[in-house]
């Protein structure tokens, strides 16, 4: 499985992911620049966080138009798989791989902590390491997280995550992370890098990274 | 659709062309220069495309400055087309500095700036040489209604403002200028001819030095260059204009931000205050040479706004 891993000015969990895909997983990766168009020999492309564009206008408002999306596009239309964590899914929404938007936290507040989350779909190539209805724990970290669209039914059968307990950002319908129709293109607002090795609280995020490699 | 039917009229700078449709026009710049009453004639290589080219990026400065003229579109370097407007018999003169006829007439210096912009009327007879009138022979002539004569000098006064600024830019001082007002079927007014090198007396800003007609009158030399240099210097210049996006929470979204404000000001009193939305001010500063207000409501859409969030308005910024 070989995973790309896109950089924009303003990235910072790029290195986060490439430790667990490379060090934990063993799995080829390499950083792909957002100004490079080539997605050669790449199955998985993962849009990671941080503040692309210092987050100007709209987070992820400015990264959509960088060189690398339209192959992202391109790579999304051919079947190929997609994982954006937090900034990556604020991108994704962005540039209309996923629908909905992240609008800015209900309580105006930048929150770093864990949550609890619960497995919505297990169906996917991203979630199949876990049962569905199952909670698991990871952090989030974020000042944009709250899901909007306006017509939820459209995306009701897309959602894979949803926040459990406490919402924390006023998502509607709890939505953390959901998918596109055809299900290769998934958008979170948790970081499953963050929680990938027991040292760090949790081993939940790893469970994501495997489900992409057993999915080839 | 844009096809010439029929010349109508052949002055000494320009031909009129009626088209097909009735209330448009074609206007077609020559290279003929005439001066002292058509004493004096030449040719002047690449004339008519300067004046062409100068006088519609100025009808479409004064369009957008809300000054109602003539002007539709450029269809190539030498043909413009425009509404077809009843001239009126009256040439409308603006002075900002003394020059020509007035200088003579007065015995006045050559450059002495004047206190205000002042207005001459001439009565448009190549027969009579167009002799000078006043605002009472105008009327008492019927040449133009009251009203239709305080348009004119208002849109008059209008346009130098704007122009007096415009050239500033093109780092040219606009002595004064010549312009023809013509009204529509319904009566409505359209500053009309075209705004050139022909119709205005130009200087090197700081200087006394013409980079217009003046350089044929009086033999200064140059001729060429200097419609050419002046029509570099037009085009050259942007137009510059202001849009004011707001863009704002679409109202079925909580704005959280809003709902604190609304709470602090309560808290200090401001019990009337029922809701606050909160918004992004963008102000883009556009050259309306390649603007169009289509591309506008592109930007928004594509990326200024987020449709599924946000609602946007704009409008232009004076």
């Amino acid at each position: 499985m070989n995973f790309g891993i896109v950089v924009f000015p303003g990235t910072n969990c790029d290195r986060d992911c490439y430790y667990v895909i490379e060090d934990i997983l063993n799995q080829p990766v390499r950083f792909i620049w957002h100004k490079e168009n080539n997605l050669k020999g790449i199955d998985c492309v993962v849009l990671p966080g941080g503040f692309s564009y210092g987050d100007y206008l709209r987070s992820g408002a400015i990264a959509r138009f960088s060189p690398i999306m339209s192959s992202v596009k391109e790579f999304a239309d051919r079947g190929g798989l997609v994982i954006g964590i937090c900034n990556g899914f604020q991108i994704l929404t962005e540039a209309e791989l996923l629908p909905g938007a992240l609008g800015r936290n209900k309580g105006l507040r930048f929150i770093c902590k864990y949550v609890n989350l619960i497995i919505e779909r297990n169906d996917t190539p991203f979630t199949s390491e876990f049962k569905k209805g199952e909670i698991v724990r990871m952090p989030i970290a974020h000042n944009e997280g709250n899901y909007y669209i306006d017509d939820l039914s459209k995306v009701e059968k897309q959602i894979v995550l949803k926040y459990y307990g406490e919402n924390p950002n006023g998502s509607l319908a709890n939505i953390a992370g959901i998918v596109n129709e055809k299900g290769n293109v998934f958008g979170l607002m948790p970081h499953p890098e963050r929680c990938s090795e027991k040292i760090l609280g949790s081993e939940d995020g790893l469970r994501i990274f495997k489900s992409i490699v057993r999915s080839l | 659709m844009t096809e010439k039917v029929k010349l109508i009229y052949e002055g000494k700078a320009k031909r009129v062309y009626a088209t097909i449709e009735e209330d448009k026009f074609i206007i077609e710049f020559k290279d003929t220069a005439t001066a002292f009453d058509g004493l004096k004639k030449a040719e002047i290589s690449g004339k008519g495309e300067a004046n062409c080219l100068i006088s519609s990026k100025i009808f479409e400065l004064l369009t957008i400055k809300g000054i109602r003229n003539h002007y539709i579109k450029r269809l190539d370097e030498r043909n413009m087309l425009v509404k077809s407007v009843k001239i009126f018999p009256i040439e409308v003169i603006i002075r900002n500095k003394v020059a020509g006829s007035m200088a003579k007439r007065l015995g006045l210096e050559e450059g002495k700036v004047l206190e205000k912009p002042v207005l001459e009327f001439c009565y448009k007879s190549d027969e009579l040489h167009d002799p000078m009138i006043n605002e009472d022979h105008i009327l008492a002539l019927g040449l133009a209604k009251e009203e239709e004569l305080s348009t004119i000098k208002e849109m008059s006064l209008e346009t130098n403002k704007i122009l007096i600024e415009f050239f500033k830019k093109c780092n040219l001082d606009l002595i004064d200028m010549k312009f023809e007002f013509g009204k529509d079927s319904k009566g409505d007014i359209y500053l009309a001819d075209e705004i050139s090198p022909d119709t205005c007396r130009l200087w090197e800003l700081g200087t006394t030095m013409s980079w217009d007609k003046d350089r044929f009158r009086k033999d200064l030399g140059d001729v060429e260059e200097a419609y050419r240099e002046v029509k570099e210097r037009v085009m050259n210049t942007p137009i510059e204009s202001s849009a004011r996006i707001l863009i704002r929470l679409k109202p079925s979204i909580l704005d959280a931000q809003g709902s604190v404000i609304l709470n602090a000001l309560k808290s200090l009193g401001y019990s009337e205050v029922l809701e606050v939305r909160v918004g992004k001010l963008l102000e883009l500063k556009l050259d309306r040479k390649i603007d169009e207000p289509e591309r506008i409501e592109k930007m928004c859409k594509e990326l200024l706004a987020n449709p599924v969030m946000e609602n946007y308005e704009w409008e232009w910024v004076e």
